[in-house]
């Protein structure tokens, strides 16, 4: 067990930044609280991939880009797959959703 | 006054008036270049390339990949060629000492003189020149689509590019350049390379080389400026429109963020080669050409993936540092941090495990998603005009489309030789 947790696996973020449309989603759904502030107010919801996620990500939507630079997040994900993994998330009240988005590709 | 540029060279301008020009162009072969080309032509024949009169001979090309030299001992990195097929060389029936018409947009463009044709192995020009001779590098692919022959020569432009709007104001090569700088009074002037519409990352990054170049200067008035010199070259699908990358980096000056004592946009053509420290070198002559006295390099200049170090540029530069008369300015990387509520240097904050960094990917990420962020990271002057721009320039999107590629206005046109 401590080797496997010295072993853990580096987890990447996609930061779905909530705009007017989605925080009025997550109201409703009693899930407002799930946002996290960034960037001197910005309201983000980060899901967390694995490896395997990531590549897989990056394979199947060509415009998105692992910005290894500086922010080691998963970026420019066409808005309208953001807009599903975000109803996934609303859907399951659950960031962990990376597996059940990714099974549809 | 005589100008001089990189070389301790004359910068002079090897541009013909128009009555001139269409005596000398008639009967020659025309032969039509494709946009690459076809900015180097404007870069060699206004002096952007200065010691380099026209496209490099073999000699010369074999020096830059061994040494990073021109023949004569010239620093010089990047191989600046013409190519053609075997077959065109035929069809159109080149021989060295002859000159040929360049055609652009179906205008006539420049005077070629060839006085060589030879070929050379592109695999071992990538490997000198990338470190690599992967194809995925897009410098590789550049370099592996060149046809197989070379041909060297010296280039006179017949027909000056008209700069069509909003990109006119910007277009200042060298000689036009230098006489700006002069009539701001700056005294030091600071480059700053771009191909990105800023946040304020960026706008730090210049503040803090502005702050690094005045150094110990009287401040009684402004003496030194910094200088955009945003890169307009081939544009890939995702890429912010060139409208709104000059535009943008202009509107941190009208906006107040800096002023015209201290700030000024320009445009270059090239095509980025993605060489890393060879790019970083290469653009240190660029803007010693320019007039520019310092020159700001952040992590990883003109870095592709993972190829290069972070600081292999700034390495690099350091070798050649006497033999380049431009002085770097290094550039540590700046952030958010909640607990200082401000944008600050990795240098100089030590809330380190509340760094918020981000990069010009995540803004667009964040303006992808259809949300519009704080001043403090991205003006709202700025985001207005990207949006502004996506309506205007970009069939409603401010990055690059396949619709923007086929639609768009050119930057430059070359039109007509009106005698």
């Amino acid at each position: 067990m401590i080797e496997e947790e010295a072993m853990a696996e580096e987890k990447y973020p996609i930061n779905i930044w909530v705009n007017e449309e989605r925080f009025e989603k997550l109201q409703k759904a009693g899930l407002a609280d799930m946002c996290e502030e960034m960037l001197a107010g910005l309201k983000v919801i980060r899901v967390y991939c694995n490896e395997a996620q990531k590549d897989k990500i990056l394979k199947t939507f060509p415009t998105a880009k692992f910005d290894s630079a500086t922010t080691k997040s998963i970026e420019l994900l066409p808005r309208e797959v953001k807009d599903k993994i975000f109803d996934k998330i609303v859907e399951k009240q659950s960031i962990d959703i990376m597996d059940d988005f990714l099974s549809q590709y | 006054m005589a100008e001089i540029g990189h070389g301790g060279k004359e910068i002079v301008e090897r541009i013909l008036e128009p009555t001139e020009a269409a005596e000398k162009i008639k009967g020659l072969t025309a032969i039509p270049i494709r946009s690459q080309i076809a900015n180097e032509v404007i870069d060699l024949a206004y002096g952007f390339f200065t010691p380099l009169e026209g496209f490099m001979g073999k000699e010369d090309l074999d020096s830059v990949c061994k040494k990073m030299r021109l023949a004569d001992g010239t620093i010089w990195s990047i191989p600046i060629l013409f190519d053609l097929s075997e077959q065109e060389i035929a069809d159109y029936g080149i021989k060295v000492g002859d000159t040929v018409l360049l055609t652009y947009q179906n205008n006539p463009m420049a005077i070629f003189e060839i006085s060589e044709i030879y070929d050379y192995d592109k695999r071992a020009m990538c490997q000198a020149v990338f470190g690599t001779d992967e194809e995925k590098h897009p410098g590789c692919a550049r370099t592996y689509a060149y046809k197989d022959k070379f041909l060297a020569g010296k280039i006179t432009l017949v027909n000056r590019p008209k700069i069509n709007p909003p990109f006119d104001p910007y277009f200042l090569p060298p000689l036009e350049m230098r006489r700006k700088f002069k009539e701001k009074g700056w005294v030091r002037i600071v480059a700053h390379q771009t191909r990105n519409v800023p946040h304020t990352g960026h706008e730090w990054l210049m503040k803090g080389a502005w702050f690094q170049t005045y150094a110990e200067l009287p401040i009684e008035k402004p003496l030194v400026g910094v200088l955009v010199n945003a890169i307009i070259g081939e544009k890939r699908k995702g890429d912010y429109i060139d409208e709104a990358i000059i535009l943008c980096q202009d509107q941190l000056r009208k906006s107040g963020y800096f002023g015209d004592h201290n700030h000024l946009t320009s445009l270059t053509f090239w095509d980025m080669r993605y060489a890393g420290p060879r790019e970083a070198v290469f653009h240190a002559i660029l803007r010693t050409n320019l007039g520019l006295t310092h020159h700001m390099y952040g992590r990883d200049h003109a870095g592709v993936g993972t190829y290069y170090g972070p600081y292999d540029a700034h390495r690099l530069l350091a070798t050649v540092q006497d033999e380049i008369n431009i002085t770097p300015v290094y550039s540590m990387n700046w952030l958010y941090c909640p607990h200082c509520a401000e944008i600050t240097s990795e240098g100089l904050c030590n809330h380190r495990d509340e760094w918020q960094k981000f990069s010009g990917t995540v803004i667009r990420s964040i303006v992808q998603d259809g949300v519009k962020p704080p001043r403090l990271i991205f003006r709202p002057e700025v985001f207005d005009l990207v949006m502004e721009c996506a309506e205007k320039y970009g069939f409603g999107s401010p990055f690059v489309t396949d619709e923007y590629l086929e639609k768009r206005t050119p930057v430059f046109t070359i039109p007509p030789l009106s005698a």
